[in-house]
């Protein structure tokens, strides 16, 4: 029943950490980690739903077509997931640097609005 | 100051609340684990191989079943790195620097004989690697998104060996960036190739080669390839971006 449970309680536990640590960010780096760690529990929840039981990699080349894999699609989705996510990070660090470079600070509380 | 944080925490805890019973809802839905596979999976891993004579269905899904979701992966992914050039670009202006970081009273420390041996032993491994996992990508696990991030990391590499100076001599930008926006035009292309011959967009309707060959799959090699162009240049821009941001580029540097 654990061993069941273990990958959802795992992705619940990386979704609530990684929130957590949004919700009490004090610098706009440590604020993407904390996005990313959010998304490394769509990829554990993904790969969850995929899963069976006694199955191979949807990859037929050194065993035949119709042995039992796990499902394909939620694995192409986490490629996606991944490739978006990097892409993602990439521009908010950017975003993070030309906030240093105007206001020097990346604390979300030190922000005055823009006047 | 304070103000803001409990403005803050309260906006969380509301949208907490919002989103709170919608996961509750899905997580009492959700199939048990390891049990069945759900039923798109399953028609999937029942005729793709057959099909496409791919035997790597994840990739035969991102570029062929579900390819024009791929296409537009791949410009999320081209407009998330041009956004990230125009806002750098934006703060530092257009000039680039061939120079490595220089600060006032600091020596540059000399590079590592051993480290460059052992990049320039890795460096030809790395690339052959990343190509291999590109052009078998409808075979084995890989494909051009995996292949393109390695290539990416196996130019970096010559940073870390030979320096700043001779990673952007071998790897000049403007090369990338034409690989960068050659490859997405290429995905584009590879969608409209079909349509010539009077399908539709990013139908395969090209021979589907031998099981277990490299031209298997029809149009998934060239898509394959077109993606692993796009993300490489896409990645080494990207990096080239970040460390035009620790130099000052000085009068008449190109």
């Amino acid at each position: 029943m654990l061993l069941r449970l273990l990958p959802w309680l795992a992705a619940a536990w990386l979704m609530a950490i990684g929130i957590y640590g949004m919700i009490t960010s004090r610098h706009y780096v440590h604020l993407i980690g904390c996005l990313s760690v959010v998304q490394s529990g769509t990829y554990v929840v993904l790969l969850a739903i995929g899963f069976v039981w006694h199955a191979g990699p949807p990859i037929f080349y050194d065993h035949p077509p119709g042995t039992p894999a796990v499902d394909p699609v939620m694995q192409a989705l986490v490629l996606t997931d991944v490739v978006v996510g990097a892409a993602v990070s990439a521009l908010l660090l950017a975003l993070a640097l030309q906030l240093h470079k105007r206001r020097q600070t990346l604390d979300p509380e030190e922000l005055e609005p823009v006047p | 100051m304070k103000y803001r944080r409990a403005l803050r925490y309260a906006l969380s805890i509301l949208a907490l609340l919002v989103l709170a019973p919608a996961v509750v809802l899905v997580a009492l839905h959700m199939p048990a684990f390891g049990g069945q596979l759900l039923a798109y999976g399953a028609t999937v891993n029942a005729h793709v191989p057959s099909m496409r004579q791919a035997t790597n269905v994840v990739t035969a899904i991102i570029f062929d079943v579900r390819g024009a979701d791929t296409l537009g992966e791949e410009f999320i992914f081209a407009a998330a790195i041009t956004g990230l050039a125009v806002l750098l670009r934006g703060g530092r202006g257009e000039d680039a620097s061939r120079e490595p970081i220089h600060a006032d009273g600091r020596q540059l420390p000399a590079r590592s004989e051993a480290v460059a041996l052992l990049i320039r032993w890795m460096l030809p491994a790395t690339i052959a690697f990343s190509l291999y996992v590109m052009a078998h990508g409808q075979l084995t696990p890989g494909g051009g998104f995996q292949a393109g991030a390695m290539l990416a990391s196996a130019l970096l590499l010559l940073f870390l060996g030979d320096g700043y100076r001779s990673w952007r001599q071998v790897v000049p930008p403007v090369v990338m960036q034409l690989l960068e926006a050659l490859g997405a035009v290429g995905c584009v292309a590879v969608g409209l190739l079909p349509m010539l011959l009077g399908a539709g967009f990013l139908e395969n309707v090209l021979p589907q080669g031998q099981p277990k060959s490299l031209t298997g799959g029809g149009l998934i090699p060239l898509f394959n390839v077109a993606v692993g162009m796009a993300i490489t240049g896409g990645f080494v821009n990207a990096l080239v971006e970040f460390l035009e941001e620790t130099r000052v580029p000085k009068e008449g540097d190109s």
